[in-house]
């Protein structure tokens, strides 16, 4: 790789080294790895391909961005990933490794998750990946107090602690993420939504974990709490330097927040970059659709087309490429060849259209072709302040 | 603008609704009570967006629901092209073939055991329609909403469309008795991002060709900029910024407004100004006295906490419930209904 792709990229937060987060450019940080994986809803004739074929590699205090429509996929890859997809989802191929870092020999560890007992999984889940899910109010048991959810966790998996420790951990974990220890007495129903998707994310954190997975966690609360928590998030990460892969529809959420981003349609990855890089100069005709699907907030008003049509029915998909119905750069070749997933620049971008696989006549058009603008930093307030606020208190 | 009674007006004047409830110490505590929406007044006008925009629970859901007639006003009033409407008898066939409302889900707002067009016949025969009349009804009111051709829809089950789909057929239901006036609670906010815009394209189509006057409720601020013609923040059940276009959004001159507007992800400006951090330990969401927001504000004033301030006039249409505007704003009366003062909002 060249120094030049990468000052492409943003600078980093903190001190955290996020380098070597590209794809295949370094093992060593390399947190979790999906290998051309699938997963089908269904056996047999009747079986609906949800997954196609998808690679990513997520690196130690990385933000991975997963970007789609809903039933694209993006919640479906990591249940299966994780192994926490129900039946009829059925894993179809592939492979995921999860790494769990080195040990005192300096040789790294390293989980099957598809070949895993469910005796493994269970050490392995919470205490190095850990999920939050969009609905905290689902997601957290009704009828116990905050409390109790942090005291199950701890027990389980760090059965050593006495009780005194497991309460200051979880009022600790607690002021992680902004709230009050008197929220411990609390039941779920008696916070906003807000505070419990913040006491998901401290449960998220309790163990350490080496990934942490948030399906949509934003996408039920307003803006303002919406900032809230995703500047928290940047600030864990910077301090914790967990990994962390963030699924969402709303791409210019990802843009600020995420370090890559990989965007689905229909089952597969169709680009994946650097955030920076995507958001200035999308390839894929349908992230571009979604880049111009959201109403800017500055100049003037105009009237934006989105993406005409609705995604394609799974159980019918069409031949060639997925989005060519929907795409206004419509060539023959689209309609009856897949396109793959190919390297484009050298930003470590790749793209799967067949626009940019270099056959010869065609004929990019303006907006897939803009240059890589180099992005200025991303600003969150929060990081500087509280990073100071901890040397203050240490 | 005087009323044109074929075109449909609505107008509400300083609706208020109150919840009592019990504060935490139990079923015998102390009652409290929840100003949920306090003298909110507005003009839904023929082919104008109205848009309101907040955040969850700044009432704004209770108002649409109040101008739907669904949840009775503790005070305040109606009026329909310019009729005082009974607002404590029941709701009448009258009325809601003026007013419709269209929910935030259509997942669960269209009834899934029954086909699409079930849901669209059914409006229309509870409102007098003809049994021959009501497929070619049911039909043009699919064809408004660009769900084309119709017969491939009206025989579908809800589940076997899509959000954005589904969002379009509960456009429809709320069309097929010809309404004037269209209030729309959140419908984009359930929908992808690819067919949000769609769903927008189509209000503002309604609004522009068919002189429908629509009232837009969203909690996304930039939505809310690509479509209206007024904008409303409200904030803890009271408005305390609006402006004639999207001036606010432009020119935001209330606090609470800016934070909105800061907390909206805009890649495209990732250095301008992240909100202020709150510390959260200390908040209280809303204030019992003085200007609700003080709480939360980074400006705040002792003025602010113990007096309410009143609507200031900062130009142009623009005005905003801050102290911050004493001195370069004039105090505009909220009370005078705003047919009152020539329509809109003018300095004095």
């Amino acid at each position: 790789m060249t120094t030049d792709a990468l000052d492409l990229q943003e600078p980093t937060l903190g001190e955290v080294q996020t380098d070597g987060r590209l794809v295949g450019s370094e093992t060593a940080d390399l947190v979790f790895e999906i290998r051309n994986f699938s997963v089908d809803y269904g056996w047999g004739v009747g079986a609906v391909r949800a997954v196609n074929a998808v690679n990513l590699d997520v690196h130690r205090a990385q933000i991975l961005g997963i970007a789609g429509e809903s039933g694209s996929g993006k919640s479906t890859l990591v249940y299966a990933a994780t192994r926490l997809l129900r039946s009829p989802g059925v894993i179809s191929g592939g492979g995921v490794t999860l790494n769990l870092g080195k040990d005192d020999q300096g040789i790294m560890e390293s989980v099957d998750l598809l070949k895993a007992s469910e005796k493994e999984l269970r050490k392995i889940r919470w205490s190095q990946v850990s999920i939050v899910l969009q609905s905290a109010l689902n997601a957290l048991n009704p009828v116990l107090r905050i409390s109790k959810g942090f005291e199950e966790i701890l027990k389980t998996h760090r059965p050593d602690m006495s009780k005194g420790e497991r309460r200051a951990r979880a009022i600790e974990l607690l002021s992680m993420v902004g709230l009050d220890e008197d929220r411990l007495q609390r039941f779920p129903h008696e916070l906003s939504g807000g505070q419990r998707q913040r006491i998901m994310i401290a449960m998220a954190l309790a163990l350490d974990p080496q990934l942490v997975i948030m399906d949509e966690p934003t996408t039920a609360l307003d803006v303002v709490t919406q900032r809230e928590i995703i500047n928290e998030l940047s600030d864990l990460r910077a301090r914790f330097g967990f990994a962390m892969i963030f699924i969402t529809h709303d791409l210019s959420l990802l843009v600020e927040l995420a370090d890559e981003i990989a965007v689905m349609y229909a089952g597969s990855i169709v680009e994946r970059a650097p955030a920076g890089a995507l958001y200035s100069a999308p390839r894929h005709p349908y992230t571009l659709g979604l880049l111009n699907s959201s109403p800017p907030l500055h100049g003037e008003r105009r009237e934006l087309e989105g993406i005409p049509g609705s995604p394609p029915d799974l159980a019918d998909m069409v031949t060639g490429c997925s989005f060519h119905a929907r795409c206004p750069y419509k060539m023959e070749k689209c309609v009856t060849d897949v396109p793959a997933l190919v390297p484009t620049d050298d930003t470590g971008r790749v793209v799967a259209c067949w626009l940019h696989s270099g056959d010869v006549g065609v004929v990019v058009p303006e907006p897939l072709s803009r240059l890589v603008a180099i992005t200025p930093a991303k600003k969150f307030h929060t990081v500087s302040s509280t990073v100071k606020k901890v040397e203050e208190a240490s | 603008m005087q009323n044109d009674t074929t075109l449909g007006q609505l107008e509400a004047r300083g609706l208020t609704r109150h919840y009592s409830m019990r504060a935490s110490a139990g079923f015998f505590g102390p009652k409290r009570i929840v100003r949920a929406v306090d003298d909110v007044s507005l003009t839904l006008k023929a082919g104008r967006v109205t848009a309101v925009v907040g955040e969850s629970g700044s009432g704004k859901s209770v108002l649409a629901r109040m101008l739907a007639r669904i949840i009775v006003p503790t005070s305040g009033e109606l009026l329909l092209d310019g009729t005082a409407v009974p607002v404590h008898a029941k709701r009448t066939l009258a009325y809601t073939s003026q007013v419709q409302l269209v929910l935030q889900d259509p997942f669960s707002s269209i009834n899934p055991v029954h086909r699409v067009r079930h849901s669209l016949e059914r409006p229309l025969l509870i409102h007098g329609a003809k049994k021959n009349e009501v497929e070619a009804l049911a039909a043009a009111a699919l064809e408004r909403v660009s769900l084309d051709p119709p017969a491939r829809y009206l025989d579908r089950y809800p589940h076997e469309l899509s959000g954005g789909q589904l969002q379009r057929v509960s456009i429809a239901r709320a069309l097929c008795v010809k309404p004037k006036i269209l209030l729309a609670d959140e419908p984009i906010s359930m929908l992808d991002v690819s067919v949000r815009l769609g769903v927008l394209n189509l209000l503002r189509g309604l609004c522009d060709n068919d002189k429908l006057a629509i009232l837009y409720i969203t909690h996304d601020i930039a939505s809310a900029r690509y479509i209206a013609d007024e904008t409303i923040v409200m904030y803890a059940g009271q408005v305390v910024e609006r402006s004639n276009g999207t001036g606010l959004i432009d020119e935001p001159t209330h606090p609470y407004t800016q934070l909105l507007i800061a907390s909206v992800p805009d890649p495209a400006d990732p250095t301008r100004a992240m909100p202020e951090k709150v510390d959260r330990l200390t908040q209280v969401s809303i204030a019992q006295k003085g200007c609700r927001f003080s709480p939360r504000c980074p400006h705040v004033m002792d003025v602010c906490r113990n007096n309410e301030p009143p609507m200031f006039d900062v130009g142009d249409g623009h005005v905003s419930k801050c102290w911050l505007h004493a001195t370069s704003g004039e105090i505009v009366d909220v009370g005078l209904p705003e047919t009152q003062r020539g329509g809109t909002i003018t300095k004095k």
